[in-house]
């Protein structure tokens, strides 16, 4: 069905039978929103790396970056910001792969993220409304993507760069990278993070404290 | 490698595709140094002597192969033209994601000339293009073109990104600028006047293909790396943060900023002079295009509590104002509030106008009035109107800059090519000579910053190829003082970090032109490489990344001999338009006054102009009396075919 | 021992976060200051201040002027009652 423009990154393949009991997929990709600069080398990176050709195309990447008009915030009074769009993962089955007509979703024996079988896919694109997130895309081939992990070596991460401190959209950030590749315990621990003592705000309440600039400085 | 040209001959209409061969990028390198072979090559068989203004002018738009490659470096598109403000080689560059897009459409490069008998812009979707009416569009400003260019064409099959001219570009006025996708603005030289000429508003692009890239795991792999680098360097969280800004307090330290037409060299007002942008105005951080490690860029939204004056803008939301847009607003014009200056940096940028030139056309008018050269009345016969010119206020500046954008009185008319033909202008018209208050480098064009200290920055103002200015040659290694570039450079000597004394400062200049223009035709940033020169040099550095994605490999030395390839052929192209070595040169205030305030009082660029510029030209290779360069060192570089050209021009110098 | 005023500007003033302070020093070298700051405000300002490898002062993005606006090095003396400015390294835009 497929000519193939795209090639899967996974550790090996794993068939279901339907209603049998996948394993659920420990570490996933996360995203802190709005410190996302869209700057899109995630796009290009995915793109690139599952081009056998060496083809790089934003729209064959299997993770976004959208504008967001409002931003999903306690604070969202600035109407604007950028979020990731990338795939969670959803337990045992995933929802894409429940609809599928032609049972083409396997799963990397690694990470056990679902992987679409582009020669079994017929491309009927039940899949894309299926997905509680948006996140299955389609090429402008046709072709469905949705992703797959890179076989636990996600290349999306590699690429992202870290941020500063920084204060975003009333929020206020540690410094960190966008993307990261972490079971729950570790998002976790990333999500608590307290922002730096030393961050610009911090360090600029103290000194108005202290009486050591004015209020304009 | 191997990549597509458009072009669109809007005379005819007629549209032809043409393929850029791998040769080309070998001679080359990509982006800015293929379009100055397009635009070279356009005027062998045009009149280079032609009105830049009329259909035989070429507008070129151009991206380099590193561009959007996965090389964290930015993308950076570029317009090549012939100036029509300056009358010389014009070329500027500007980020948004319309260079990104217009790759994913199938073309590196298009180039337009003729005139179209009325306003049309030009769309391009996946390897086909097609011109489309504009009237709806004429006399709508930037930010309102991209607006309605993307609700028309929508998001199928990608978004939309264009590139657009504002109101000045309409009325050609000289100093117009062409915008990338409502907030990033190719300001330099014109290019909006060249677009406006030809009646062309906008181009939109809409691309969903791809791009090769020759070794892919090679390129991820070395970009894995940069960005490690990137994320080490803990001065750059600094950068990121607040992007050019950050200059604002150094300069500030070391009186570098130009005050009120170049009088002083400190920003005045608390507010300006502090660091704190970040702290009331930051909303978000964004890339200015894409493909960016750094993400220097930021996003202002004005509710009204930052400062008594802001209350004025409540809701304005734009990008963070650069350097330069604060170095023209607190500086040349003595504004004192943030939110104004934001301001500023919105309207040039829907007027589409660079606000270098036309805040020293600004500024001049105003020191005129202050040293009392002008009357009440004479400032009636300019504005046609009573109107006050004070120092800092926004609305005397805003109505000033309307009459430029739109050319809607005399003095609109007199300045519509920048300070130094309005100045000229004016003093023919009062018959009596103002050139002293008239700032301005190379062809007449401007510049905001304070330099006099510096040898290598008035060099540069003098020599570069598109006129007064400091990004082809810029002067690190002596402004920062950074001995460890000139030993590592200049074969262990250190003098050209010391800025006190002339030696290899026109070595600088030299070297620095040819770095960047290696920077320019890979389609990337410089800050990168600006941040960290010794770290991230172009020859070095970028090298093996240029060869992962074209197949071109190349060694730092051949790098080199690029550069000053492409520097060569900018300075052909003036040498035909008649430039010598008395073109190269700058204005009175910064040649005779000395600075009187910051780290450097009592500098004047008189001390080593001279020197430095036949140092320069020594570096170069070119002859010092006439400025012209000389025929050994163009075959030197294979550029026998242009000696030829400026032997038949007698733009050639012997030996 | 010599008194040695300091200014610090964007990353520096975020690290110590005070505009400015003042140090005695033992040795009057430009050294034995940057080691004082790099003890007294820890790892990040070790790696902003001092290049890991030639264990010179750092110049990725960073600039270090005396009160005359001269670029100071590791190895210079420093005289009493001199003022040092720690700032970034920026041009243009």
């Amino acid at each position: 069905m497929s000519k193939l423009p795209q090639k899967e990154l996974v550790t090996g393949e794993r068939w279901f039978e339907p209603g049998a009991e996948i394993p659920d997929v420990d570490q996933k990709l996360h995203a802190l929103q709005n410190q996302c600069t869209d700057c899109n080398i995630c796009e290009i990176a995915c793109s690139l790396v599952h081009s056998p050709v060496g083809e790089l195309n934003p729209l064959l990447s299997r993770v976004r970056i959208n504008h967001a008009p409002s931003v999903n915030s306690r604070k969202a009074v600035h109407d604007f910001g950028f979020v990731s769009a990338i795939c969670h993962h959803c337990g045992n089955p995933p929802p894409c792969a429940e609809v599928c007509p032609t049972d083409a979703f396997y799963y990397d024996p690694k990470t056990f993220a679902a992987i679409i079988d582009q020669d079994k896919c017929t491309q009927c694109m039940e899949c894309v409304p299926a997905c509680p997130f948006d996140v299955v895309f389609v090429a402008p081939d046709g072709e469905l993507l949705k992703c797959d992990l890179c076989g636990g070596e996600p290349a999306c991460v590699k690429a992202c760069a870290t941020r500063p401190e920084m204060n975003n959209v009333g929020k206020q950030y540690t410094r960190a990278a966008v993307l990261f590749y972490e079971d729950s315990k570790g998002i976790r621990s990333i999500m608590q993070q307290k922002p730096e003592k030393r961050d610009e705000v911090g360090l600029m309440q103290a000194m108005l404290e202290r009486g050591e600039i004015s209020s304009s400085a | 490698m191997e990549s597509r040209l458009l072009r669109v001959n809007l005379t005819t209409g007629e549209m032809r595709e043409e393929i850029l061969p791998h040769s080309l990028f070998e001679r080359w390198i990509g982006g800015s140094g293929i379009n100055n072979w397009i635009m070279w090559e356009h005027f062998l068989s045009h009149d280079i002597n032609c009105d830049p203004r009329g259909p035989d002018n070429i507008f070129v738009f151009g991206v380099g192969p590193l561009a959007g490659s996965g090389s964290g470096s930015g993308v950076k598109g570029r317009i090549t033209f012939k100036s029509p403000c300056y009358g010389i080689f014009g070329d500027s560059a500007a980020g948004g994601k319309f260079p990104y897009m217009v790759r994913f459409a199938g073309f590196d490069h298009i180039a337009i000339t003729g005139k179209a008998p009325r306003p049309v812009y030009l769309y391009i979707c996946d390897g086909s293009a097609v011109l489309c009416d504009a009237a709806h569009l004429w006399g709508k400003n930037s930010a309102e073109t991209h607006l309605a260019l993307q609700a028309e064409h929508g998001d199928y099959p990608s978004q939309t990104h264009t590139l657009t001219i504002g109101v000045a570009g309409e009325h050609q006025v000289g100093i117009a600028s062409v915008v990338s996708d409502a907030s990033r603005i190719h300001a330099r030289g014109g290019g909006g006047t060249v677009l406006g000429s030809k009646n062309l508003k906008a181009i939109a692009v809409q691309g969903s293909g791809g791009i090769k890239i020759h070794n892919p795991s090679g390129m991820l792999q070395w970009s894995e790396d940069f960005r490690k680098l990137i994320d080490a360097n803990e001065a750059i969280y600094g950068f990121k943060r607040r992007g050019t800004l950050g200059a604002v307090e150094m300069y500030q330290h070391i009186g570098s900023h130009f005050w009120r037409n170049n009088q002083g060299s400190l920003f005045r007002g608390e507010e300006v002079r502090s660091d704190n942008w970040v702290k009331k105005y930051h909303k978000y951080s964004e890339v200015c295009s894409a493909d960016c490690f750094i993400a220097c860029d930021g996003r202002y939204k004005i509710d009204g509590t930052e400062s008594e004056k802001s209350k004025k803008y409540v809701g304005e939301t734009f990008r963070r104002p650069e350097y330069l847009t604060t170095g023209s607003a607190a500086g040349a014009l003595d504004v004192r509030d943030w939110s104004e200056i934001a301001h500023w940096g919105k309207v040039t940028n829907d007027y589409g106008i660079d606000n270098q030139d036309l805040s020293c056309s600004i500024s001049f008018i105003m020191e005129m009035k202050e040293k009392g050269e002008i009357s009440e009345r004479d400032v009636e016969e300019l504005f046609g109107r009573p109107q006050r010119l004070e120092w800092g206020n926004m609305d005397d500046i805003e109505a000033l800059l309307h009459n430029i954008a739109t050319r809607d009185n005399l003095f609109g008319e007199l300045f519509n090519d920048g300070p130094y033909w309005g100045a000229l202008r004016y003093s023919e018209l009062k018959g009596k000579n103002f050139m002293k208050y008239s700032i301005y480098g190379k062809g007449g064009a401007s510049f905001t910053e304070e330099m006099r200290p510096f040898p290598t920055w008035m060099n540069n103002m003098a020599v570069a190829s598109r006129g007064a200015d400091h990004l082809k040659g810029i002067g690190l290694i002596e402004k920062f003082q950074r001995r460890d570039l000139s030993q590592r450079y200049f074969n262990g000597r250190t003098e050209a970090a010391d800025m006190t004394i002339p030696d290899l400062k026109g070595a600088s200049t030299a070297l620095i032109e040819n770095q960047v223009a290696l920077i320019n035709s890979y389609g990337v940033c410089l800050f990168h490489w600006m941040l960290d020169p010794a770290g991230f040099a172009p020859e070095e550095h970028y090298g093996p990344a240029y060869a992962d994605v074209t197949g071109i490999s190349r060694t730092p030395a051949e790098l080199m001999k690029d550069g000053e390839r492409i520097c060569n052929l900018e300075k052909a192209f003036n040498s035909r338009l008649g430039l010598r070595r008395e073109h190269d040169t700058i204005c009175e205030r910064w040649m005779y006054e000395p600075t009187t305030e910051g780290m450097y009082p009592g500098s004047v660029a008189a001390d080593m102009f001279e020197t430095v510029l036949d140092e320069y030209y020594e570096w170069r290779g070119w002859d010092k009396v006439t400025g012209l360069q000389k025929e050994s060192k163009l075959i030197e570089l294979g550029m026998e075919d242009v000696a030829e050209v400026l032997a038949s021009d007698r733009a050639l110098a012997r030996g | 021992m010599v008194t040695i005023h300091t200014q610090y500007q964007s990353r520096f003033r975020e690290i110590t976060q005070v505009p400015g302070e003042t140090f005695q020093l033992t040795e009057p070298l430009v050294a034995e200051l940057a080691t004082t700051l790099a003890k007294k405000y820890g790892p990040l300002m070790e790696s902003l201040l001092i290049d890991k490898e030639t264990r010179e002062l750092n110049t990725r993005g960073t600039m270090y002027l005396d009160s005359k606006g001269r670029r100071i090095y590791m190895e210079d003396r420093l005289a009493d009652g001199e003022t040092i400015a720690f700032l970034v390294g920026i041009a243009g835009g």
